[in-house]
C-alpha cells in the first residue's frame, strides 16, 4: 500500500507558542493538558501504539495533575474543548482507558459534575488502573507463531490423563477406520492413539475441532 | 585521512564536505515503505546498509579505488537488495508487526562472506551475504542449459572446471531469532567476544548466542511488578567497544546506566548511573520529554559515550557520571518552540548520532534537511543541508544558519521557515575516512571531504 507522506507541502511550526505566550500559566498549563490528553487518546487508537510515546504523555499528564493538585485553591474549569467529547461515565468503569483519565481528571477539578468517582486501585494515582489497561495492551504476543514453535507433545504434558481408560479415550476422540470391527481394537492400537506421534494428535485435534464447531454453532 | 587533517585551502583547518552521491526517488511523493529508518557502514567502511520501512535491506558496495580519477574517492554502488522481514499479524491483539527495519548491525568479517543482524520491532535475523562469480562447467552427463546426457554416448570423460560468470550476490537468512520480545525493539548490539549480541526493547535487554535462536537470557528487566507503575522505558542499549562484560542502556528520563555481566546474571542494579542534575531556569512542561535519551553510542577507542536528547548531544567520560564533559546544542533556537513542536509530534522525534573514525568530530541531524557535525578538539561546529540543490559532483557544501530571532541576515533562515517533515534521524561515519551517509526520508547521501 503506497501511502503518499508529505506531498511537497513544507511542515511548519504552528502559532501555538503565540497562543501560549498570551496566557497566564494556569491557561498555558491547561493547553498542554488538553493536548496531552488527545494524543493520549489517539496513541491508543493508533495500529502500531507506542509504549515509550505514552510513557512519556502519561507523566507530562501526571506532573500537571500534581501541580493542579498541590495548589488546591479553586479547581480549574473543566475545559469546553473536552466535556462534550468525553463518553457518558458509566456506573462501572469505562470502555476506554483514557475516558478514564480524563473524566477522572475532570471529576476532581469540577465539583459540579455528577459524573461518577471511579473505583480507584489501592494507592494508586487518578487513572491507575486505567493505567494499567493503557500500558498492558502493548504486548506484542507470540500468538502468530506460538503454535509452530511448540512441539504438539508440549501442549498435552501437563494434561492428567490418568483417570482415563486409554480405550474409552480412543474410541471417543479417534474413531476407528471405517471397517474395523471393534475386535481389531488391540492393545497396539490403544497404545498407537496414546503414542505422541504427530498425526495421531492432529487426528485428535481435528476430531476436537470438529466438536467445537458444532458446540458454537448449538 | 582523518578529520582534523588540515586542507590546503588558504590555511584552514577545516575539512570540506562535498557532495559525492544520492540514491533513492527524486519526487517528492514519498512511498511510505521507502522511509529510509536505518544507515550502517561495515567495519572496514566498504559496505553501507540501509534498512527501510519496508522491511528491505540494500547494501552499496564502495568500488575500488579509481586510478584514473584521484581527486574523487570511489562511489558506492548497489551490492545487494533483499526483502528482511515481512508485515506480521498479531491475532490476538489484531495489530500489525511492522516490517520495519529499526537497526542493522554488521558482525566483524571472519571468511569471504559478510554477516549483518537486522531487526524489526519483535524479530531479529542474522543474513549472509556472499559473492558468487564462478560457476562449475564441463559436467560428462550433464548439458550446460541442464539436461542430461545419454550415458550411453559419452565416450570420454573430463573433469568439470570452474568458470567466472557475472558476479552474483546472495543474501539468504542464516538464524531468526524469534519470540523473545515482548515490547517493541529499539536496539542490537553486538559484543566484543564475537559470539554474542543483545537486543533491548522497551523494557527489557537480552543476550543472545549468534549460534542459538532458541534461547535467550535476560539480562535487564525494568517492567514493574504493576504497570501502573511504569514511569520509564529503556530507549537504547550498546555494548562496550573492547570489554566484553560491560554494556549501557539509556532511558526516557535521561539517564544512563552502565552494566557490568560479571555482577551478576541479571543486571538490574547498574554499576553506574550516568545523569546530569536538571537546569530550574530551562524547567518546562516538556522538560522531561526532550531529556528522553534517543541514542547512545560508545566512542571508538571506548572512553567515552554519546548520548543525543532532542535538542543536545552530550559527551560523558565513562568515568564520571555526574554530569557529561561535553554538551552540543543542536538546535536551541527550537527550545522556545515546544509547545508547537509538541503539538504536531515532532518533540517525540528520535535522531541518532555518530562518531567520526578518530573520536575528534560527532554528527547528528535535525530538521530542514539540516545535520550538524561538531570537532570536539577544535571547538567548532558546523551546519550543513542534505538537499538536490547541493548536489553537483564534488560540490562543497555551504554552511547553513538559522536564525533565532528576527534579525535575519542574508542567507540565513528564520526558525519559521524550517521544514519540520524534513527530518535527518539516521546518520553514518565511515570507520576510518571522512565519507558519510546521511538519511534524509527516502533518500540517502553521500558526502566526501574534498580530495586535493
Amino acid at each position: 500500500m503506497r501511502y503518499m507522506v508529505g506531498r511537497g507541502v513544507k511542515r511548519k511550526l504552528s502559532d501555538c507558542e503565540d497562543q501560549m505566550l498570551d496566557l497566564p500559566y494556569p491557561q498555558q498549563r491547561q493547553l498542554v493538558l488538553n493536548l496531552c490528553l488527545d494524543k493520549l487518546q489517539s496513541c491508543q487508537r493508533r495500529a502500531e501504539p507506542s509504549l515509550h510515546r505514552s510513557v512519556l504523555l502519561a507523566n507530562t499528564l501526571r506532573q500537571i495533575q500534581q501541580e493542579m493538585r498541590q495548589e488546591g485553591g479553586p479547581p480549574a474549569p473543566a475545559t469546553p474543548h473536552h466535556s462534550p467529547d468525553l463518553p457518558p461515565v458509566p456506573s462501572d468503569r469505562p470502555s476506554t482507558p483514557v475516558a478514564a483519565l480524563s473524566s477522572s481528571l475532570l471529576c476532581e477539578d469540577d465539583v459540579q459534575s455528577t459524573c461518577t468517582e471511579l473505583p480507584k486501585g489501592p494507592g494508586s494515582e487518578d487513572g491507575g488502573k486505567s493505567q494499567d489497561l493503557l500500558f498492558g495492551s502493548f504486548e506484542i504476543t507470540n500468538s502468530t507463531s506460538y503454535l509452530t514453535d511448540l512441539q504438539l507433545d508440549d501442549i498435552f504434558e501437563d494434561i492428567d490423563t490418568s483417570m482415563y481408560d486409554p480405550s474409552d479415550f480412543s474410541v471417543l476422540a479417534c474413531p476407528p477406520p471405517r471397517g474395523s470391527s471393534g475386535a481389531s481394537l488391540g492393545n497396539d492400537y490403544n497404545l498407537k492413539a496414546f503414542s505422541t506421534s504427530s498425526s495421531t494428535l492432529q487426528m485428535c485435534l481435528n476430531d476436537l475441532d470438529h466438536i467445537m464447531e458444532i458446540l458454537v454453532r448449538s | 585521512n582523518c578529520s582534523g587533517v588540515a586542507v590546503d585551502n588558504g590555511g584552514s583547518n577545516d575539512v570540506q564536505w562535498c557532495f559525492s552521491q544520492v540514491k533513492g526517488a527524486i519526487d517528492d511523493d514519498v512511498a511510505e515503505a521507502d522511509i529510509i529508518s536505518t544507515v550502517e557502514f561495515n567495519h572496514s567502511g566498504e559496505l553501507l546498509a540501509t534498512g527501510d520501512k519496508g522491511g528491505r535491506v540494500v547494501i552499496f558496495q564502495q568500488e575500488m579505488e579509481n586510478k584514473s580519477q584521484p581527486q574523487c574517492r570511489s562511489e558506492y554502488n548497489v551490492y545487494s537488495t533483499f526483502q528482511s522481514h515481512e508485515p506480521e499479524f498479531d491475532y490476538l491483539k489484531s495489530l500489525e508487526i511492522e516490517e520495519k527495519i529499526n537497526k542493522i548491525r554488521w558482525l566483524p568479517q571472519k571468511n569471504a562472506a559478510q554477516f549483518l543482524l537486522s531487526t524489526n520491532d519483535k524479530t531479529i535475523k542474522l543474513w549472509k551475504i556472499s559473492e558468487r562469480d564462478k560457476r562449475p562447467e564441463g559436467y560428462n552427463l550433464k548439458e550446460e542449459d541442464g539436461r542430461y546426457i545419454d550415458p550411453n554416448t559419452v565416450t570420454a570423460l573430463r573433469v568439470p572446471v570452474f568458470r567466472p560468470m557475472d558476479l552474483m550476490v546472495e543474501a539468504s537468512p542464516r538464524r531468526v531469532f524469534a519470540n523473545a520480545h515482548t515490547y517493541h525493539i529499539n536496539s542490537i548490539s553486538i559484543n566484543s567476544d564475537h559470539e554474542t549480541y543483545l537486543s533491548a526493547d522497551d523494557l527489557r535487554i537480552n543476550l543472545w548466542h549468534q549460534e542459538i535462536t532458541d534461547r535467550s537470557f535476560n539480562i535487564v528487566d525494568i517492567k514493574p511488578a504493576n504497570m501502573e507503575e511504569l514511569t520509564e522505558v529503556i530507549t537504547a542499549a550498546e555494548f562496550h567497544p573492547h570489554q566484553c562484560n560491560t554494556f549501557v542502556y539509556s532511558s526516557s528520563k535521561g539517564t544512563i546506566r552502565l552494566c557490568d555481566m560479571r555482577a551478576s546474571a541479571l543486571c538490574d542494579t547498574h554499576s553506574k548511573l550516568f545523569e546530569e542534575p536538571e537546569d530550574p531556569s530551562n524547567r518546562s512542561f516538556f522538560s522531561e520529554i526532550i531529556s528522553s535519551i534517543s541514542d547512545v553510542k560508545f566512542s571508538h577507542n571506548g572512553r567515552y559515550m554519546m548520548t543525543r536528547d532532542y535538542l543536545s548531544v552530550k559527551i560523558w567520560d565513562l568515568n564520571m557520571e555526574s554530569r557529561p564533559v561535553e554538551t552540543y546544542q543542536v538546535h536551541e533556537y527550537l527550545r522556545n518552540k515546544l509547545c508547537s513542536l509538541y503539538e504536531n509530534d515532532c518533540i517525540f522525534d528520535k535522531f541518532e548520532c555518530c562518531w567520526n573514525g578518530n573520536d575528534s568530530v560527532v554528527m547528528t541531524g535535525s530538521y530542514n534537511n539540516f545535520f550538524r557535525m561538531f570537532d570536539r578538539g577544535q571547538r567548532r561546529d558546523v551546519t550543513l543541508e542534505a538537499s538536490r540543490e547541493g548536489s553537483k559532483p564534488q560540490q562543497v557544501l555551504k554552511p547553513r544558519k538559522v536564525c533565532a530571532d528576527g534579525k535575519r541576515k542574508k542567507d540565513e533562515i528564520s526558525v519559521d521557515s524550517l521544514d519540520f517533515n524534513k527530518k535527518i534521524l539516521h546518520t553514518a561515519w565511515h570507520p576510518q575516512d571522512n565519507v558519510i551517509a546521511v538519511a534524509t526520508t527516502n533518500n540517502l547521501y553521500i558526502f566526501q571531504d574534498k580530495v586535493n
